[in-house]
């Protein structure tokens, strides 16, 4: 969703300034680089990543251009290095000229085989990311180094973000930053380090150098890409656009696309066919369900190129619409219903955190629509989520929000019901009479968040998905689980009530929840739960945490105590751990047993108050989401009398 | 008056018991899924013109994404006269199409294919929506004429698939998974051609599943060739046997680029100077050939059908399936070891070439070298199977070898026995404060190496050791801490596989009152393994025979004793099963288990006789030990 820019700055680019990057080249006769012994025993290691983005105004016809130039040196030390780097994709997207490939592998012996041009192979309209140009590298094998070096020249466009940070370590990065004069803006995230001015041959460059940037790390509970090491820019021809024009731009662009003032009779026919009678007197919470209800039940989102997608006329007729599109249609029917509503434009906040002090428009690809007078959200593009909170994908990032009077504000995007997302799980667990099966009666509700995804997953998954789905609302990890009874409740998409739970009724036997230990029994009672989330400690925590939402369980566990019969190691059951700061507490878990008419009755309250927590609580965030895992593996003895 | 020439050869019902199929309960399913395939000639040119046509419709709104439809073709078709229409029963309209792309096909593991689809919605889309498609297919290469299949991912009320070919061309078929289905076929002569008709009514959905049997051993489909064709009282063979696939074959192996294979004989020559045998020579070229050429998989039109010189492959160090087979083929021989380029599908393609002697039986390229007078079978785009094992996803497949421009051989590569694919896992196991101190030692071999080793080159640095092997083993709980790791080289150039490590297990032993309950079983596959037809409706796939034996040693702790053992306890069946021994002596408790698995398929009907396996093993995993304070 590119088009929330669109200040007519400077048209058609051709170029005569003097340009740095031609004069940019690889070294003539490489040679293997040093490497370390750590460095050799990844499976790959960037020895240098350099980026050169260069901007500049002809003197003829002060048109602005754009050029790129990539050149990487990579060493490949096993299979999985050779075939992380050795097919390469150039995306084409905005490329008005490819300016030479170069591509070179330098074997451990130091023979070059250079790429051949005429393997390179041109792709077209892949899925939604365009045109490529494609080569394999030639003669890539252990131990060598694959060095890569193009440039392209792009059309103008004023922003731009380049991405240093890789699944592999980068021993040196480079980013190059010249502007030829022209008034420029850059900022860089994820690293203390900014860009210095200084010369090289003769350019006034910014420069950014990064030494030894590790991989990215794989982390539960962290949004990793969001965390990766980039640079944003920009660079306006003449006019020095303020972060305020910017944003003002974007207000005034989508304000015009999405606060419409006439409303077409076929939306009123619509409404009043299939949504809200004439009269009709409900609270606005459902006529904005149905409202989403019957859009994601009659429209459809598509990614193509048609630009008649973005049309109203052509989307009400078609019901087919751009993920850009689809929100004008909410736009005039909510105003056709008289509801209040904002336009919110924000980012995944597993692969951006929006910043409102930068504007970067590549980075803002997904808009909500906040109703302010509900305090809730729709999701226009999510066919899991109806009028709700926000979707667990941008829950937490910042957002930019515009009214009908196209003022507009910057806020974080919250959850205001804390409460929203809980599960009640009530389970009955009794005994075969020869003791060889565990039977467990359970009623479970689902709210909030888990409501969606659980209607969402169930109504949408078939084969091995579903099943698995099925086995993890009546508890993974119970080896020869036989389900006997499983009824779901308010299972349909399409609800108008606020947070109405879904439900799950089911009973299941299984064998392997007891063991044999001579004349007595083993009851495996955590692991009724299902199998936990275990946090290691080996290597030190990279990211802060991000959970996809606050959320609440709670379970009543009545296990019958069959006649004849003692409990013996009921201690195992007490585990308590909380997170707390300034009194308040921000997570935990705490399970306790009575026993009680021959009942043993476990409690369990585990919570997570908020979804994002600072590193400096990685700790204690730990110890509560292990001591879930701890009770997991609690089980009490049956001891004959 | 021209008599009208049509006879009814016969009308088959082929079906005996029907699915039943609950449409109303559908989000989305086919009305009618049917093609008309029609042959004709030109002089001796062939003009094959597939008409597709499919209307679907949608009982509720939930998955509108079925809107989004593709049309996929690649240089060997054209596609032409795309009609396709939205109609909504209740305003009694219909929208068409009006937005066509065609894009590049991208992914799936190949670099670059010349696979292309036209992508479209349509319009309009919600409960009681028909949708309707239509086009034609121009077939340019009569070699590929397809199949049908008469079930695909949604239900389908009926398909119908029809054949005309004229009289001077003689078609083959074959059909498939036909016994359950309400089907009719029907053979009609005209004047000038012969009209073959299949109309199938009720079919249920077929998808792809993971660890299944191949789901084209389940959909009903029908497979076509052209036998032969006559002109002029001259038969002109196409596909009629396995003999005209190969000839078809060898002239695409004629058009591999000649160029100068001076440097990849050299290095053929280097690598086994040294060596006596011919194993060790094929052993040392294939091993050469595994670890030095990536594979880089292309499908480009014939391109694809037609390897690449073995010099180019060599300099270029990438190559798919045909390009390492024939680099193969060529180093092999100048070394003087028997070599044959050599055919095969995986065993995903469950064909025969007797039955269907067509390119739709295979996929994959390997080598056959002859080694003192046995088939080895090559297959160096598996960078780890060890020398003398053919890659496990061809195991009992055909392989078609190419012995001359005219002898072929057909040979089934052979499924490797369970005894060749061993994981022994030696562990020590001491008790101190109710924590279990565990030292480990796995030696694999065969495919169980093979699985093991890839499988950690790429994923173990995305996590920790420790969580790799946690989520690797689950040994004990998934609270185990592993420390003294020892990976070794992460290779299976040496036919054996060892790593080892120390364990801590907390929360795993249960001390209750004076006693301690401790169940020996630390690692419980195949506990998780039971089947269900409505979850796994294709049968369950198994990729090799194996076996997993543990010879675990328990320290009693100074001042216990062990008051309950288990006792000993097997179930040893042909295709599956397992034995679990206990021997104290002295101050230890030894458990020799082994668990084995001696097929490649669990059929559906074999479901409930496996699940009884299943069972009683993990009866067997139930039991534990007790240890009292002396």
């Amino acid at each position: 969703m590119n088009k929330i820019f669109s200040i007519a700055l400077l048209l058609i680019a051709s170029t005569s300034f003097s340009q740095f990057h031609t004069t940019y080249d690889w070294e003539e006769k490489p040679l293997l680089h040093e490497l370390t012994e750590v460095e050799k025993n990844e499976s790959s290691i960037a020895i240098l990543k350099k980026n050169i983005v260069e901007f500049g105004k002809s003197k003829i016809t002060n048109n602005v251009s754009v050029f790129e130039t990539t050149h990487t040196i990579i060493r490949v030390n096993d299979e999985k290095g050779i075939n992380t780097h050795n097919q390469v994709y150039i995306p084409m997207r905005r490329v008005k000229k490819l300016k030479g490939i170069k591509a070179r592998t330098i074997a451990k012996d130091g023979k070059i085989t250079n790429l051949d041009e005429n393997n390179i192979k041109q792709i077209e309209n892949v899925e939604e990311y365009g045109n490529f140009q494609i080569f394999a590298i030639e003669g890539a094998e252990n131990g060598s180094e694959i060095e890569v070096l193009y440039t392209v020249e792009k059309e103008y466009s004023p922003f731009g973000t380049e991405n240093l940070q890789f699944d592999y370590p980068v021993k040196r990065s480079e980013m190059v930053f010249i502007s030829n004069g022209l008034i420029s803006h850059l900022k860089t995230y994820n690293t203390d380090q900014n860009f210095e001015r200084t010369y090289l041959d003769n350019f006034l460059v910014e420069e950014l150098v990064l030494n030894d940037i590790p991989a990215t790390s794989e982390e539960d509970y962290a949004a990793k890409d969001a965390y990766k090491i980039y640079v944003a820019y920009q660079c306006f021809g003449n006019a020095d656009l303020t972060q305020e024009i910017l944003w003002n731009n974007t207000v005034e662009n989508i304000g015009g696309n999405f606060f419409p003032t006439a409303i077409p009779k076929i939306v009123i026919d619509e409404i009043r066919s299939n949504i809200l009678k004439k009269d009709e007197k409900i609270s606005e919470f459902e006529i904005a369900s149905r409202l989403d209800n019957y859009i994601k039940s009659n429209f459809t989102v598509v990614e193509n190129n048609n630009p008649q997608l973005e049309e109203i006329d052509y989307i009400l007729k078609n019901r087919s619409s751009s993920d850009y599109g689809i929100i004008k249609a909410y736009a005039h029917f909510l105003k056709a219903l008289n509801i209040e509503y904002e336009i919110v434009v924000t980012a995944n906040r597993y692969q951006h955190k929006f910043d409102p002090e930068f504007y970067n428009p590549n980075a803002l690809r997904e808009f909500l629509i906040y109703l302010p007078r509900l305090n809730q959200y729709i999701s226009p593009d999510r066919i899991d989520y109806r009028v709700s909170e926000a979707p667990t994908t941008i829950l937490g990032n910042n957002g930019l929000f515009i009214n009908y009077e196209l003022g507009y504000y910057f806020k974080k995007i919250d959850q205001s019901d804390t409460d929203y997302s809980k599960i009640i799980r009530i389970m009955d667990i009794t005994f075969s009479d020869d003791f060889d099966k565990v039977l467990i009666d359970e009623d479970q509700e689902y709210t909030g968040h888990w409501g969606f995804q659980n209607r969402a997953f169930m109504a949408l998954t078939t084969g091995q998905q579903k099943a698995d789905f099925e086995d993890y609302l009546t508890g993974s990890g119970i080896e020869d689980k036989n389900v006997t009874k499983f009824e779901l409740g308010n299972t349909e998409m399409n609800q108008t009530e606020y947070n109405l739970p879904y439900t799950v009724k089911s009973t299941i036997e299984s064998s392997a929840l007891l063991q044999e230990a001579g004349e007595s029994y083993l009851f495996q009672v955590g692991q009724v739960i299902g199998t936990q989330s275990e946090l290691y400690q080996e290597r030190e925590r990279v990211y802060p945490i991000e959970m996809q939402y606050p959320n609440e369980y709670n379970y009543t566990i009545t296990v019958d105590i069959p006649k004849g019969y003692s409990l013996e190691g009921l201690e195992s059951l007490v585990i308590n751990k909380k997170l707390e700061v300034d009194s308040e507490i921000l997570c935990k878990w705490d399970s306790n047993y009575e026993i009680k008419n021959d009942k043993l009755i476990i409690s369990i309250v585990e919570f997570y108050r908020t979804n994002d927590y600072p590193i400096e609580l990685y700790e204690g965030f730990r110890e509560v989401i292990n001591a879930a895992s701890d009770f997991n593996k609690a089980a009490v003895l049956f001891n004959a009398k | 008056m021209k008599k009208i020439l049509l006879l009814l050869l016969f009308i088959n019902q082929i079906t005996h018991a029907q699915q039943v199929i609950d449409f109303d309960s559908e989000d989305f399913y086919y009305l009618n899924r049917s093609q008309y395939l029609k042959i004709s000639m030109d002089a001796d040119k062939f003009n094959i013109v597939n008409s597709v046509s499919e209307k679907g419709t949608y009982n509720t709104g939930n998955k509108l994404f079925f809107a989004n439809e593709f049309i996929h073709f690649d240089s060997f078709t054209e596609i032409k006269d795309i009609e396709a229409f939205t109609e909504i029963p209740s305003s009694n309209s219909k929208i068409k199409v009006d937005h066509f792309e065609t894009k590049d096909e991208f992914g799936n593991g190949i670099f670059f294919s010349d696979q292309q689809s036209i992508n479209f919605v349509f319009p309009a889309v919600s409960k009681d929506a028909i949708t309707t498609l239509k086009y034609k297919e121009n077939i340019k290469d009569p070699h590929f004429l397809g199949s049908f299949r008469f079930g695909t991912y949604v239900p389908t009320k009926e398909s119908i698939y029809t054949v005309e070919v004229p009289n001077n061309v003689e078609l083959g078929y074959k059909t498939f998974n036909l016994e359950n289905v309400d089907i009719t076929f029907e053979k009609k002569e005209n004047k000038n051609t012969t009209v073959y008709t299949w109309k199938a009514h009720n079919i249920g959905e077929f998808r792809k599943q993971e660890n299944s049997l191949s789901v084209l051993k389940y959909i009903p489909h029908v497979i076509v060739h052209i036998k032969n064709y006559e002109i002029e009282n001259v038969k002109k063979p196409v596909l009629k046997d396995v003999k005209d696939l190969y000839s078809w074959y060898t002239t695409l192996i004629d058009q591999i680029k000649d160029s100068d294979n001076s440097e990849i004989f050299s290095i053929a020559t280097e690598l086994t100077k040294n060596l006596n045998t011919e194993s060790e020579k094929a052993k040392a070229i294939f091993n050469w050939v595994q670890s030095n050429i990536t594979y880089v998989a292309f499908e480009d039109g014939l391109g694809g059908f037609v390897p690449r010189d073995a010099s180019s492959v060599c300099s270029k160090k990438y190559g798919d399936c045909k390009d390492m087979a024939n680099l193969l083929y060529e180093m092999l021989n100048h070394v003087g070891i028997e070599a044959y380029h050599t055919w095969i599908g995986t065993r995903d393609r469950p064909y025969s070439y007797y039955e269907v002697p067509t390119p739709i039986v295979d996929n994959h390229m390997i080598t056959a070298a002859i080694i003192n007078g046995e088939t080895v079978f090559l297959d160096a785009t598996d960078s780890y199977v060890p020398y003398g094992m053919p890659s496990a996803f061809t195991q009992s497949k055909e392989a078609l070898i190419g012995i001359t421009p005219d002898d072929f051989k057909i040979i089934k590569v052979p499924i490797q026995p369970k005894e060749k694919n061993i994981s022994l896992v030696k562990t020590t196991i001491k008790l101190e404060d109710n924590v279990i101190k565990a030292s480990g030692k796995r030696t694999l071999t065969g495919y169980e190496m093979v699985d093991f080793v890839r499988e950690a080159t790429y994923k173990k640095d995305e996590k920790s050791d420790e969580e790799y092997l946690n989520t690797k083993f689950q040994i004990g709980n998934n609270k185990t801490t592993y420390t003294n790791i020892e990976f070794g080289e992460l290779s299976t150039l040496n036919d054996i596989y060892t790593i080892t490590y120390d364990l801590e297990i907390n929360n795993y032993a249960k001390s209750i009152g004076s006693k301690v309950y401790l169940n020996l079983n630390l690692e419980k596959p195949l506990s998780t393994d039971v089947l269900l037809v409505e979850n796994q409706p294709f049968g369950k796939k198994i990729n090799h025979k194996f076996i997993k034996k543990y010879e675990t040693t328990f320290i009693i702790p100074d001042g216990y004793k062990i008051s309950s053992i288990p006792e000993n306890i097997s179930n040893e069946l042909e295709e599956y099963g397992f034995s679990f021994k206990f021997i104290q002596e002295g101050s230890s408790l030894i458990v020799a288990k082994e668990i084995y698995v001696n097929t490649l398929a669990i059929e559906n009907e074999q479901y409930d006789g496996y699940n009884q396996f299943i069972k009683s093993l993990i009866k067997a995993y139930k039991k534990s030990i007790i240890l009292e304070k002396i």
